[in-house]
């Protein structure tokens, strides 16, 4: 039981850590608040599915199934949210903190909307299911040990780059244009540039991460979609702080760890189980606010600092 | 037929209604190249909205402005420091997060600066050279001792002076100063006045607003006076300090000329 915790823990919060550490990216380095991140990771689920699907056939209500290999479907859930960002990023990114926040929100309600309602994409509310997938098998791994591996690598990958990506003159032109564009625009940078890359380059791993995610469920559904996706991944970068890239992962990690550890507990009653889910949501509500209060990091931080 | 770099046709800049620039004929004046003119005027008569103009940090109303006969007015701030035009800001303005030998670094166009040559690692042969240049910016401004400080410690003056040596690194051709004096101590104004003197002399266009009139008519070759956005007098510092209209808007009538 404990060895199937730490395996789901490390693979659910591996994976929802490329998703915090890019919104890092995003909004601690960048400064751009994204509500709409599930969006993103949506957009990844669903390219996977589509490109490696079979053509529809019987009661399928979806128009394409590419019927390709994993890896094709895996490179085109990058492509999709990369897209998609461009798409969303172009005509928003002129607006400023809670504008930008509201815009991407409403975004992602209308891409879940229409995920949801044009059943030619993926099935409408059903989804897709039995989403193919390489089996771990193949390399002599167990299919949890071999997911838990591969969201591992995926989150160390992108945390690795995106350090390499801040620990440049690249990174301080990010900063700089965060902190003050019209300054940087003075010294000839063109600071909107800037702010579309980051948008755009921080996008990409969340659709790979939604890909993964589609592996790992072997089901895309608009269900699984919903803001609450975008606010549990803020959740746990605020849990972790928002500062640094190993704070990201570790706030992803404590989050999913706390929702797995109800989810092993062998209940008697269903009564039991529902009452454990509910008091794990208000509790993690009752964590965020605390969190938020308190701002225990930024304490730490500032010992560490004097 | 003096040899004009920068040109102001008939500007004119309104906020809401309001003519914050331009006067009833709209703003006209040239800028000779290489030289040091000094932009004077009482508050609020329009010389930072002027700045703000020439920078491309909000496009004019009416009129053109020209560098070096090529329309500039509806660049962007960064269009027309590509162009080689450089500016301060009358509040200073730094990045906050980031340490003051990278604030000047920011001011430098490294020529490594995308994401692929980040991720690649492709930036930092350049990053050592460039970190030289950016060592002697600060040295000149008197700030090498704190390169790697927070910019949140610097006083105010300090800050003016940073953001000076953040230009100095680019070399503009043409660069302007708004009110550098401002909250600078006598011993680092000196050292802007020699640093600006130096410009002068290799041949860097120097605009600079300033209240401080000591310090900018020992400096500057032309000057010219706004009031109420509109162009009051133009010519050299002498004729200026002897204008009888400059004397009643703004040098006040106990000026001694």
């Amino acid at each position: 039981m404990i060895q199937s915790l730490i395996l789901s823990t490390l693979m659910f919060g591996a994976m929802f850590s490329v998703l915090t550490v890019s919104l890092n990216l995003q909004y601690a380095r960048g400064g751009m608040i994204n509500f709409g991140t599930v969006a993103y990771f949506a957009a990844g689920a669903y390219a996977y599915a589509i490109f490696t699907q079979e053509p529809p056939s019987g009661l399928d209500q979806y128009a394409f199934g590419f019927d390709m290999p994993w890896w094709a479907g895996f490179l085109a859930a990058g492509a999709a949210a990369m897209l998609f960002a461009l798409i969303t990023g172009w005509p928003t990114l002129r607006l400023r903190g809670e504008y930008l926040a509201l815009t991407t929100f409403a975004f992602a309600e209308v891409f879940h909307s229409i995920l949801l309602n044009e059943r030619r994409i993926g099935n409408g509310s059903v989804g897709m299911a039995n989403v193919e997938r390489p089996d771990p098998a193949a390399i002599g791994l167990g299919d949890t040990l071999g997911y838990t591996l591969a969201a591992c690598a995926l989150m160390l990958l992108t945390a690795w780059l995106f350090h390499r990506l801040l620990a440049s003159p690249y990174g301080r032109l990010v900063d700089a244009t965060r902190d003050d564009e019209i300054a940087a625009e003075s010294v000839g940078k063109d600071t909107a540039r800037v702010r579309l890359q980051i948008f755009v380059i921080s996008a990409i791993p969340i659709g790979f991460a939604g890909a993964l995610y589609a592996m790992i469920t072997t089901l895309v559904a608009p269900a699984l979609f919903s803001a609450e996706v975008t606010f549990f991944v803020w959740i746990a970068l605020a849990l972790g702080g928002e500062r640094t890239i190993l704070g990201a992962i570790l706030g992803t990690m404590a989050l999913v760890f706390f929702q797995e550890l109800v989810r092993v507990i062998p209940f008697e009653t269903v009564r039991g189980a529902q009452i454990a889910a509910s008091a794990e949501e208000v509790i993690t509500g009752i964590l965020f606010i605390l969190v938020l209060r308190w701002q225990p990091w930024d304490r730490l931080s500032r010992k560490a600092g004097s | 037929m003096t040899d004009t770099i920068l040109k102001l046709d008939g500007v004119v800049k309104e906020f809401a209604g309001f003519r914050a620039v331009g006067g009833p004929e709209g703003l006209s004046f040239g800028v000779r190249r290489g030289g040091f003119l000094g932009l004077i005027g009482p508050n609020g008569a329009g010389k930072s909205t002027t700045f703000n103009l020439i920078s491309g940090v909000m496009p004019p109303t009416r009129g053109s402005v020209t560098l070096d006969g090529a329309e500039i007015s509806q660049l962007s701030t960064a269009g027309t420091a590509a162009l080689g035009l450089g500016r301060t800001f009358q509040t200073p303005r730094a990045f906050g997060s980031l340490s003051i030998i990278d604030n000047v670094m920011v001011g430098l166009a490294h020529p490594e600066e995308g994401p692929l040559a980040a991720m690649l690692g492709r930036w930092k042969p350049a990053e050592r050279q460039f970190l030289g240049r950016a060592e002697a910016a600060l040295e000149r401004v008197g700030l090498a001792g704190r390169r790697h400080d927070s910019v949140s410690n610097l006083s105010g003056g300090e800050l003016r002076m940073l953001e000076v040596a953040r230009q100095l690194v680019r070399e503009p051709r043409i660069l302007l100063l708004d009110e550098p004096t401002a909250g600078v101590d006598p011993a680092l104004q000196g050292k802007l006045s020699e640093i600006l003197a130096g410009l002068h002399a290799a041949g860097t266009t120097l605009i600079v607003v300033e209240h401080n009139l000591g310090f900018l008519m020992s400096l500057a070759d032309s000057v010219v006076v706004l009031q109420n956005g509109a162009l009051l007098a133009e010519g050299t510092p002498d004729d200026i300090r002897r204008d009888p209209a400059v004397i009643a808007a703004y040098l006040g009538a106990d000026h001694e000329a």
